[in-house]
């Protein structure tokens, strides 16, 4: 091995997300010393969380979105609708300051954070494992290129990740969505108990299960269990969710090996022919706009998958003048999201004199039910959905159009309603050459980078899966007893809108048609891995973020074993 | 929240929390957020006249009015309406609501010799419900039709009750008073009985 003296740093992790995160746990707990690029500001967690616990009336317009600062400063990132808002827009990317080159044809939402911690601030905490049956189904029914691994190569690493996570759900034993370490469930709603009884005995073909999150429901060292006081987005200080901010970076930090810099912006990454490596990385620094450079023995990129493949495709140089570590020609394509969207709303009258105490952040799971035992012959798609659902009770505000004046129409609005229960499909994405995002050839942000372009659009599979989900919604609200269903439309949420694009660096046996082999390892650049969600070679339904973890964990491991056998 | 109530906050957040050995740790700089963060709408605006202020007054007092809990007119409901008014609806729904509240400056006079905040209760009722009746057509009534951007080009009166509602429930007397407030609850549990007269949870804006 060459002697560390020789180089800045030991590792080098761009990006302090989800992957980012935990590539600075992992390789600094290994004895590493590593340097972590952020591009976003500087946040202290806890003490930067500053809408935490803030109450409806503290909120600039008492939690009324103003529209206009949110159509000049951040079209884009207002649109996620269940995340951005005033008690936490200090997190995210600010698009009139850090835009993206935007077709009117063809729109993409492409959410940002933009401070240290990155979007595991913001993110949803589902967490599911993938199935057998997912690394399968490219293999099995021709779309994309197979991976290079199996479940069984990767289920360790789940739990690996899973127990320092703190994941709560509850075991099922389904084949095709299995089980994670998980801590106690929480508890459910009296309705959500009703449905599930009807739902056993109406619609046995499918489980309604705990939404698996990357919630405590037990204390892990330094986190405290959920205190239910609801709006996760906004930072939690007890570190009950799982975030870099709250477990991974401070775990990084304990080992003295951590060095993280924020405000910094990768620029490039530059490639030295002679010793066929990555030598070093420029940055950029937002604030003073300083140019500097560091060196490493490994470097990886955990920026985000349009994050990261930006970095590769502006890092073109004489031997890789298609981008970095691109001899495939593959970079860039094969982009994946999930559809998502309401696929019903059902009213209920039952269990109307129970309530509840607490706000439980998170809803049930209705996990994949078609297509699992090989094509199912009404199904005109391939693989398949499941559902995140909603319970809530209506109150004041699903009755703000109410007529009336005085006090009965302030009694009425003051007490709670009937129940709603609602689900909402997620939808495997297939992987298509068509479906990309590239540099623009004139458009460049305030540091002279390039900016991005999506050319993304939805299949037919897509498009096809999104009609069952909403037909099948349809037949399960019923079979729960709904008195009334509202039927989700068939619209397709816009490209990038799950919030889950992936796919533009993919994994795969074959350096002909894949960026990254088995171990996230780009097959050109030996010293130079990939573990955000560019490397995944397809979709699954499930959310992916828990994938990215354990891949991360697994790479890092690999990484550290080549370092000490002197290959890297 | 005054600094009073929010070292009460405080307390029951550390007490609540003792139960896990962790305990909580609030930053210096989110007490400060909470605490000396000022109501929203405790906030200086004078974009109504006098007596457009009266008549905005007794509107909203007439939506949401003061029974055995506090009324629109204790929760500010009237400054919430103005500062909205003057800082956040558009140049369309702006002119929508002035030309509403002109008319009832205007009209309420001439058809019953009084300004609208003189009248009595049961007259200033009959107003509002009138002009609900005259836009009893608008899609802003549909069922279901709440999840969704403000409607700019809502009549009056809608846009009058929509901001009142929000604005009431959302305030600090409305949410903790009129609803029921608990900010750390601590555990969740699905199956509490709802007495007949219990009213909802706030729940935080998202």
């Amino acid at each position: 091995m060459i002697e560390s003296t020789q180089y800045d740093f030991d590792a080098i992790v761009v990006g302090s997300g989800i992957s980012g995160g935990w590539a600075a746990k992992e390789l600094t707990e290994k004895g590493l010393k590593v340097l972590v690029l952020e591009r976003g500001k500087p946040l202290e967690a806890g003490t930067g969380y500053l809408g935490e616990h803030a109450p409806n009336w503290k909120l600039p317009f008492q939690g009324m979105r103003p529209r206009e600062l949110y159509a000049e400063e951040y079209p884009v990132q207002s649109k996620v609708w269940f995340s951005f808002n005033e008690a936490n827009r200090q997190f995210w990317n600010n698009d009139k300051q850090n835009p993206y080159a935007m077709d009117e044809g063809k729109p993409f939402l492409w959410a940002r954070a933009d401070v240290v911690g990155g979007r595991s601030l913001i993110w949803g905490r589902q967490t599911y494992r993938w199935s057998e049956l997912d690394f399968k189904a490219n293999a099995t029914d021709g779309h994309g290129i197979p991976w290079p691994l199996e479940y069984q190569d990767i289920a360790p690493w789940y739990s690996y990740v899973e127990k320092f996570v703190g994941i709560n759900g509850k075991k099922e034993g389904l084949p095709h969505l299995p089980d994670s370490e998980f801590q106690k469930p929480m508890p459910w709603f009296a309705l959500e108990e009703t449905i599930h009884a009807r739902l056993k005995k109406k619609a046995p073909d499918i489980t309604l299960t705990n939404g698996r999150v990357a919630i405590l429901t037990e204390d892990l060292p330094g986190r405290s269990a959920c205190h239910y006081c609801g709006p996760c987005q906004r930072g939690c200080s007890t570190g009950s969710y799982f975030s870099s901010q709250s477990s991974t970076l401070p775990a990084a930090r304990a080992t003295g090996n951590l060095t993280l810099r924020a405000n910094s912006v990768v620029e490039r990454l530059e490639y030295d022919s002679t010793s066929g490596k990555i030598a070093r990385v420029h940055v950029i620094d937002t604030v003073t706009k300083e140019r500097l450079a560091f060196s490493a023995k490994i470097f990886f990129l955990c920026a985000s998958t349009v994050g990261s493949t930006q970095i590769l495709m502006n890092s073109a140089s004489e031997a890789f003048p298609n981008g970095l570590a691109n001899s495939s020609g593959v970079l860039g394509h094969y982009m994946m999201d999930h559809t998502l969207g309401v696929s019903g709303i059902g009213v209920f009258l039952d269990n109307m004199d129970s309530y509840y105490h607490g706000n439980r952040p998170t809803g049930l799971y209705i996990p994949r039910f078609r297509n699992l035992n090989g094509q199912d012959e009404d199904a005109d798609f391939v693989r398949g959905y499941g559902y995140q659902t909603a319970t809530l009770r209506m109150d004041w505000q699903t009755g703000i159009n109410t007529k009336g004046f005085g006090a009965h129409l302030k009694d009425s609005l003051r007490k709670p309603g009937p129940w709603i229960f609602a689900l909402a499909g997620f939808t495997e994405c297939l992987p298509r050459a068509s479906n990309r995002m590239y540099l623009s050839e004139d458009k460049v942000d305030r540091f002279g980078i390039p900016q991005v372009v999506f050319d993304f659009e939805w299949s037919e599979n897509e498009i096809n899966l999104r009609k069952d989900a909403t037909k099948h919604a349809n037949r399960l609200l019923k079979a729960a007893g709904a008195v009334l269903t509202l039927p989700g439309d068939d619209k397709m949420s816009l490209p990038g809108e799950g919030i889950h694009e992936m796919g533009t660096a993919r994994m795969g046996a074959d350096p002909r048609e894949s960026v990254l082999n088995a171990h996230n390892q780009t097959h050109d650049v030996p010293n130079l891995f990939i573990t955000d969600g560019s490397f995944m070679t397809s979709a699954s339904c499930v959310n992916p973020s828990l994938t990215y973890m354990a891949f991360t964990a697994r790479a890092c491991d690999y990484a550290v074993k080549q370092l000490a056998e002197g290959v890297l | 929240m005054n600094r009073r109530e929010f070292l009460q906050c405080a307390a029951i957040l550390v007490s609540g929390a003792s139960i896990s050995q962790l305990g909580f740790s609030l930053s210096e700089e989110q007490q400060l957020f909470l605490a000396n963060a000022p109501d929203f709408n405790t906030g200086k605006v004078d974009y109504f006249s006098a007596a457009q202020r009266e008549i905005v007054a007794a509107l909203a007092e007439t939506i949401i009015p003061r029974t055995d809990t506090p009324g629109a007119i204790d929760a500010r409901v009237p400054v919430f309406l103005e500062l909205m008014a003057a800082n956040w609806l558009n140049d369309g729904e702006r002119a929508i609501f002035m030309t509403g509240l002109q008319d009832i400056e205007t009209r309420i006079p001439l058809e019953y010799g009084k300004p609208f905040h003189q009248l009595s209760a049961e007259e200033q009722l009959r107003i509002l419900e009138a002009l609900e009746d005259a836009a009893a057509d608008s899609p802003w009534y549909d069922f279901g039709n709440v999840q969704r951007e403000y409607i700019s080009d809502a009549p009056f009166i809608c846009q009058l009750k929509e901001l009142t509602i929000w604005g009431f429930f959302t305030s600090k007397e409305g949410g903790s008073q009129v609803l029921r407030y608990d900010p750390m609850p601590m555990f969740f549990d699905g199956h509490v009985p709802l007495e007949p007269n219990e009213s909802s949870w706030t729940q935080p804006i998202t």
